[in-house]
């Protein structure tokens, strides 16, 4: 490589590759950004599901929301209905009576049990799986009280660990 | 076509003249527009039916199909959450054979996704991944293009699988898109991202749709033709070593591959031999694909709803094999095998080099013997870790256990996949030979894609429990 014509037609081939290939980086980049949407149309993540004292002791699910709002007395949380494994809506079995039984240590009072219909998996009614392919135990929302009407509110961008209760 | 001489319009535009001699013949292939892309003379083992069955052409036929119905279907189907069902009702019920269009368009589907699937392991019984004697040729970099185009397939189907927006589609389509978000760091992103949201709505219904109908299939036709163009560089079909050997040095001399095919010892004019065998196959597809269409009707169930999942619901057929799998581990079955199979599967032509028994099925005897350990080996094994999942759960032989990470790492769909592993390094080790290994590492492979996929599809009843074919399913609320 001894000729220069040769030599600067070399690095004039290469100077162009690179500057074509730097190029299309930003190209990927509008198209692929692109792609990755910045407003949804889908339900808002913070919705009110109605006054406490609408709400019977024990478990209730609500539907359109795949959520479970659970009541012991004045204290409330929130448990998605949304199987950790592949996503279907498990159901509410209460038992005839209720169990004692340990739970991460701690001993507590069982009343049922959610039973996901698609693979098996089945969950305490605090949330811990303990049978089939779901790897993790369900997920609880924040809760809380609008100050506006006094509504329960469900915030599920929030999650928040099994011993939250809201004492109204 | 017309059997006068003169020259009319339809042989002045298809047909250059009909061949009287060799030398015609092949001009008429050159000339000709459609049959350009053939070679002027193909190896005789080439055109045996009983070779390659023709199941490149017939996936291509499938393509081909599923193009001309889905543009027909294109006209009155909607992709809107509202629309969606109704304009699928639309098609079964009042536009004009609206019916049958969908019915071959689905079943043409699900052959394509069993003759590309057959032809992946027609290619690799045969050995044809290798380029033999040749120096020039790029098999390797073909089979490579073959398991995209594999993978092509299958997402073309998967994506198709949404759109009628019945409990059938959505629910698929939410196992499916939850078997993506259980691979760690980069599922839940490309979950979201083909998901359009976090939620499968609006937005996953038109981005599945524009993948379907657009993005997909041009990807798969451009990387299709290339894998044909490929094919005739390489020197046409990996077929019988002596006429390869020709063709592969016509390649390296400069000139076209069959030049060098002229004894009709080892081959034939392309026309007439190969244009008629590609027309029967392709008359022969289009046929079974009505007549399939006409025994096999197009599934429509209630409208999508979020709220009540049917039991047991299930991913298209062709992923229940995975799903059987995910149900002992989601990161396993869902993110570890499946990228082992699609890596293991691509990297065959890198890992095996040897040149031995090309275009012959299953090397030889020794081959034979191997292939036939290799797919007992699969079947017991599989069969083993079926049992091991249906008797002895791991959860319940590990109750005070409460790390997710052991179980991913113990269970039984990565057992299998150990024992795959352990299969190919004891054959390789006993034979020597990466062709026996990988031989029997496949077979194996094959037959538990085969035994799943029928577990996951036939023996899976309500809650994803065991029933034999012979026992009914236990009748179970849908909506609760």
């Amino acid at each position: 490589m001894s000729d220069p014509a040769i030599q600067r037609r070399s690095f004039l081939g290469k100077l162009a590759a690179a500057v074509l290939g730097l190029a299309s980086l930003p190209a990927a980049w509008i198209l692929g950004r692109s792609l990755v949407p910045n407003v949804h149309y889908e339900a808002p993540r913070r919705y009110k599901v109605g006054r406490p004292d609408v709400f019977p002791e024990g478990v209730s699910f609500l539907e359109e929301r795949r959520l479970f709002v659970v009541r012991e007395r004045n204290a409330f949380h929130a448990i998605s209905a949304i199987c950790t494994h592949l996503g279907c809506t498990v159901k509410y079995a209460p038992f005839r009576h209720k169990r004692e039984m340990a739970v991460r240590g701690l001993s507590y009072t069982s009343r049922g049990e959610f039973v996901c219909p698609c693979h098996g998996s089945r969950f305490r009614d605090e949330g811990t799986n303990f049978t089939g392919p779901a790897p993790r135990p369900l997920v609880w929302y924040h809760m809380d009280v609008a100050p506006e009407d006094g509504q329960l509110r469900i915030d599920t961008g929030r999650e928040v660990d099994r011993d939250f209760r809201l004492t109204v | 076509m017309a059997s006068t001489s003169e020259q009319g319009m339809w042989r002045r535009l298809l047909w250059s003249w009909r061949p009287e001699s060799g030398r015609e013949a092949r001009r008429a292939v050159v000339r000709n527009f459609l049959l350009h892309w053939f070679p002027t003379r193909v190896a005789r083992r080439s055109l045996d039916y009983g070779y390659s069955f023709y199941l490149g052409t017939i996936s291509f036929a499938l393509f081909a199909i599923l193009t001309v119905t889905g543009i027909v279907l294109m006209c009155y189907y909607v992709p809107s959450v509202e629309r969606a069902y109704g304009t699928m009702k639309d098609i079964d019920t009042v536009v004009s054979f609206g019916w049958f269009l969908r019915r071959v368009h689905r079943i043409a589907a699900h052959m394509m996704v069993v003759s590309v699937l057959l032809h992946m392991v027609r290619v690799f019984l045969t050995g044809a991944y290798t380029s033999s004697t040749s120096s020039v040729a790029r098999r390797e970099v073909n089979w490579i293009a073959g398991v995209a185009l594999l993978v092509l397939t299958l997402l073309l189907s998967f994506t198709g699988y949404l759109l009628p927006w019945d409990q059938l589609a959505y629910w698929a389509t939410t196992v499916g898109t939850s078997i993506v978000a259980s691979i760690p760091l980069v599922g839940p992103p490309v979950r979201y991202l083909l998901v359009g949201g976090s939620e499968i709505g609006q937005a996953t219904l038109l981005r599945f749709y524009v993948l379907h109908i657009a993005a997909l299939p041009l990807v798969l036709l451009g990387l299709a033709v290339w894998h044909v163009w490929r094919v005739r560089k390489d020197g046409g079909l990996s077929a019988t070593e002596p006429a390869l050997r020709q063709a592969a040095e016509a390649v390296a001399a400069g000139r076209a591959p069959a030049a060098a095919l002229d004894d009709d010892e080892t081959s034939l004019p392309s026309s007439p031999h190969l244009t008629t065998r590609v027309l029967i196959v392709v008359v022969a597809t289009v046929a079974a694909a009505s007549l399939l269409a006409l025994a096999f009707p197009a599934p429509l169930e209630m409208r999508a709803s979020p709220q009540a999942p049917p039991n047991p619901a299930k991913a298209p057929w062709y992923f229940l094999g995975l799903q059987e799998l995910v149900s002992y581990s989601g990161f396993v079955g869902g993110a570890v095998i499946p990228l082992a199979v699609v890596l293991g599967l691509a990297l065959i032509p890198l890992v095996d080099r040897e040149r031995r028994g090309v275009g012959s099925w299953l090397v030889d005897g020794a081959g034979r013997a191997w292939a036939g350990c290799g797919a007992a080996y699969g079947l017991v094994v599989t069969c083993g870790i079926l049992a091991l999942g249906e008797l002895a759960p791991m959860r319940s032989l590990f109750p005070g256990v409460e790390s997710q990470l052991f179980f991913d790492v113990l269970n039984p769909a990565s057992l299998l996949l150990a024992l795959f592993v352990l299969l190919y390094w004891d054959v390789r080790a006993s034979t020597g030979s990466t062709r026996y290994a990988a031989l029997a590492t496949f077979c194996a492979f094959a037959i538990s894609f085969a035994l799943l996929t029928y577990t996951g599809t036939a023996l899976r009843g309500p809650n994803w429990e065991l029933f034999w074919p012979w026992q009914a399913w236990p009748e179970h609320p849908t909506l609760f």
